[in-house]
């Protein structure tokens, strides 16, 4: 407690160092929270595809560089109905950066008559009803200001407004849908389908379907939850490595400048170490006020990056243009690991400061004021 | 109170560092109360519990008020800290300066400053105090109120003060003198102008 007090007057005496050690601390954090938010909405988006409609299992390419870039033949659908452990399996378009003024959006292909449709509230309108109609998720009607009876181009074709929907799941209410033969016609994929869930039959597991799939119906990934759907995709992992090898640059970058902004510190004070030391401090109080010092700047520069990276996260969702389908989430898991790369950033740059001023030599020190 | 005298580069600063554990000596031994003090494998403790330091510049923290930077030689002791801010207001009460416990050393001016290393030295009770040139940054007055302070906290805790000059008046206070010269001790006299038996054990 002594350290933490004595600590606080110190920086409270050279605050405009202390802040832009912890702004330098700040912005490694903020870059880390920024990218654990996003791979963690990326995470929960790609859990709401699998289970889609409340089923248990998504069905992607294999090798696909990420979900939405997966081709599978519309064929398989019918194959995996004729499963006795299949209750029932719909095939999904995914159609991205189609929608005029919303990029962003994502329209889903489906069969008017699949379970996913059948799930859908409107608040408006009715459901689909030809193949020149859209509806629209009751999120993202407001931010194209169109309601039932307007029109929407949809790769360059001019859908007709049939319905608002409520699901509840933030990725279609910000989304829409069309039918199926529609979406396979604007993305050029007759026949095909981008993803195919799967509702299992009352007993069966998911690992045992997924195991079965495996095996009958080679070149396909079987999804059963979040992580392994971003996982899966080529950008999901990439998402992941940056993250992991960002952590590290930060907790380097990070430690170093504590570490000079602390040696610095320790050069210009040593006459008051060598005091402390005179007046009965031992070399481990004096190596705890330099640790707790460094350590308190680098929790505040984890603060200072907690709210910079939520706010980054935000912005880098809108430039990826995937504002739409992915809300950065920023956990307790994200924050606690934000606080623990604060922590091991302030110990890593303190250790060696705190063993010189703990070193400084009292007679040699106050001699040569 | 002793006085150490003698010209600069004698070796009063080295001794006085040498008595209070701050440095080691090369060669021989130095005795504090049968201690060996170049031979602690804790010298922190001794610092901490046996000797107080003033030394010629106060050596105040700047950004610890005078209460806090009393406080400092408590703190290592790890005493509470109500009896710590208790105790710091006592000493600076002692040395005149009860007002301005919450002042920072900025504020103060120099003999205040010296009068607030003084409570600082006494913080912790030692059984010694060494004083390095106390007064070699006042001026003439503010250099005799602190000799009579130190006389005063000598007789009211029965504190033992070695304290190294050369201010001459240091001589008025003193019970016994040593001169130094070239790192040898010259002479050790009572001062001149009292009978030794009239002065304070």
């Amino acid at each position: 407690m002594i350290a933490l007090a004595q600590a606080l007057t110190s920086i409270r005496h050279r605050p405009g160092r202390a802040f832009l050690t912890a702004l330098g601390t700040a912005l490694g954090i903020g870059t880390i929270v920024a990218l654990l938010a996003v791979s963690a909405g990326a995470t929960q988006t790609a859990g709401q595809f699998v289970h889609l409609g409340r089923s248990d299992l998504g069905l992607f390419q294999k090798d696909a560089a990420d979900p939405t870039t997966s081709v599978l033949p519309e064929s398989l659908i019918t194959r995996l109905r004729r499963q006795p452990w299949v209750a029932d399996a719909m095939g999904l378009q995914l159609l991205v950066n189609k929608v005029h003024g919303e990029p962003g959006a994502i329209v889903f292909g489906a069969k008017p008559d699949s379970f996913e449709l059948n799930r859908m509230v409107f608040t408006s309108g009715h459901a689909l009803t030809s193949p020149n109609q859209i509806v629209i998720g009751d999120e993202l009607a407001p931010q194209l200001h169109v309601g039932v009876g307007d029109t929407l181009e949809v790769g360059q074709r001019h859908m007709r407004v049939a319905g608002i929907y409520h699901l509840g799941v933030t990725e279609q209410d910000s989304g829409a849908f069309v039918p199926l033969s529609t979406a396979q016609a604007i993305s050029g994929h007759p026949g095909e389908v981008t993803s195919i869930v799967v509702k299992l039959g009352p007993g069966t597991r998911p690992s045992t379907a997924q195991r079965l799939i495996k095996q009958r119906f080679p070149g396909v990934l079987v999804i059963a939850d979040a992580d392994e759907a971003l996982r899966a995709g080529a950008n999901g992992q990439l998402i992941q490595n940056v993250t992991n090898v960002i952590v590290v640059l930060a907790l380097l970058i990070g430690a170093i400048g504590v570490m000079n902004t602390m040696l610095m510190s320790v050069v210009e004070r040593r006459s008051e170490f060598a005091l402390r030391s005179a007046v009965g401090w031992s070399g481990t109080q004096i190596a705890s006020l330099v640790l707790t010092e460094g350590l308190v700047v680098s929790i505040l520069g984890a603060a200072i990056g907690i709210v910079i990276g939520s706010i980054g996260a935000i912005l880098l969702v809108h430039a990826l243009g995937a504002a739409a389908f992915v809300s950065p989430d920023v956990t307790g898991w994200v924050l606690g690991r934000a606080l623990l790369i604060g922590i091991l950033i302030g110990v890593l740059g303190g250790i060696y400061p705190a063993w010189r001023a703990a070193h400084v030599s009292p007679a040699r020190a106050l001699a040569q004021q | 109170m002793v006085a150490l005298t003698g010209p600069s580069g004698a070796g009063k600063t080295t001794l006085l560092q040498l008595i209070g554990s701050l440095d080691r000596p090369t060669s021989g031994r130095i005795f504090v109360d049968q201690v060996s003090v170049g031979e602690l494998t804790r010298p922190a403790n001794f610092r901490r519990n046996a000797v107080g330091f003033v030394f010629q510049l106060h050596y105040l923290l700047p950004a610890l008020t005078a209460r806090q930077n009393v406080e400092l030689p408590m703190a290592a002791a790890h005493m509470h800290r109500r009896e710590r801010a208790e105790r710091a207001i006592e000493l600076l009460a002692d040395v005149g300066l009860a007002d301005r416990a919450e002042d920072l050393p900025s504020d103060l001016s120099g003999g205040e400053r010296q009068r607030v290393a003084i409570a600082r030295a006494l913080a912790n009770r030692p059984r010694l105090v060494l004083a390095d040139e106390p007064t070699g940054a006042l001026d003439s007055v503010a250099s005799h109120n602190v000799w009579e302070l130190l006389s005063q906290l000598r007789d009211r805790f029965g504190t033992t003060i070695i304290a190294a000059s050369h201010d001459t008046t240091l001589a008025e206070h003193a019970d016994r003198s040593l001169r130094m010269l070239d790192g040898r001790m010259l002479a050790t006299a009572p001062p001149p102008e009292l009978p030794i038996a009239q002065r304070s054990e």
